[in-house]
């Protein structure tokens, strides 16, 4: 759970970082939609950044874009798929 | 402009060429990939005469997996690149009548599904270096469409496209993309042509002479500078003033 909590922490920082999102790593929530309304307002080109972050930060592939729309829908579903990834 | 890593493809021709050494007379830290397929030998050549910043790389630009092993050798050996200049390209004129399916598959495969790998291939590292230059090598064919190039100017128009929308795409995260619609340059393409051909095609252009390679690649050359950054989704013909 702690690995957890700081993995999330860790997808956090690398969006704002990545993205240059004018919130602080506190303000985002793990379910808050990264897209749509009530979420943080990203939208496809972020999401094109995220994914390109996650293959080099974490080497994990993101193959197509049904694989995306799953995965990329908060800091929780990335850091779970990132948690069950296969090593 | 500082020392950049810079792949260009169709680096054995009249225009690749003198890119490459425009790239090299700016900068002798640039680190230059020559893609090359069947015709390397002027490459291979430029590459000998710079061993310390310039290389051949074989590259089959119309393959995505020849793409893919391109840039992981390219980020191997220095973990960036930078530069790309999508300049690969070959046209089979004739009437679209007449035109066999493999002549219209090849052109859009050679002049436009390149580029679309290569700019696919490179963007991951782009977009984590967060800085880019891909500059599209389209013609002026793309805004003529003369008779007798219905493939090829079909492909340089989408080309042209591609390149203003992904601009649009990657703009923030300060990658440019460009165009330029070379008109008539004095390059192997026009060796062929007769005495008399070259006159009748000279008498069409404002400045009356065909373009210099080196006129192409200076434009190039500042398009990657750091001073274009402002400039992307452009298309840039340089033709004599014929359009």
């Amino acid at each position: 759970m702690e690995n957890n909590v700081a993995l999330k922490g860790e997808i956090k920082r690398m969006m704002v970082e990545n993205l240059m999102l004018q919130v602080t790593i506190e303000e985002i929530g793990d379910q808050q939609p990264l897209f749509g309304p009530g979420g943080l307002g990203l939208d496809s080109v972020d999401a094109l950044q995220i994914v390109v972050a996650l293959d080099k930060n974490y080497g994990f592939k993101i193959p197509n874009p049904e694989t995306a729309r799953q995965v990329l829908q908060s800091v929780a579903t990335i850091a779970e798929a990132l948690t069950n990834a296969p090593a | 402009m500082s020392a950049r890593v810079i792949l260009i493809t169709g680096a054995n021709g009249g225009i690749g060429l003198a890119v490459a050494r425009a790239f090299l007379a700016e900068n002798s830290r640039h680190s230059l990939w020559l893609g090359v397929r069947q015709h390397r030998a002027e490459a291979e050549a430029l590459a000998r005469e710079h061993p310390d910043c310039c290389r051949c790389i074989a590259l089959d630009v119309t393959s995505p997996k020849a793409w893919a092993e391109a840039v992981t050798e390219i980020l191997r050996a220095g973990a960036r690149l930078e530069v790309l200049v999508n300049n690969a390209g070959a046209h089979q004129d004739m009437l679209l009548g007449t035109m066999p399916r493999e002549a219209w598959d090849q052109t859009m495969s050679t002049n436009l599904d390149s580029v679309f790998h290569g700019c696919q291939a490179v963007l991951p590292s782009m977009i984590n270096q967060r800085w880019g230059r891909i500059i599209n090598i389209a013609s002026l064919s793309a805004l003529l469409a003369p008779a007798g190039q219905t493939n090829y100017a079909a492909a340089k128009a989408g080309v042209v496209a591609l390149t203003q929308s992904l601009a649009k795409e990657v703009a923030r995260i300060g990658i440019t993309v460009n165009a330029l619609c070379p008109g008539y340059i004095d390059t192997e393409s026009l060796a062929h042509w007769s005495a008399e051909e070259r006159k009748a095609a000279q008498a069409r252009i404002p400045m009356r002479r065909f373009g210099k390679p080196a006129e192409i690649a200076a434009a190039v050359r500042f398009l990657a500078c750091e001073e274009a950054a402002y400039i992307t989704g452009s298309i840039l013909k340089i033709d004599g003033g014929v359009y």
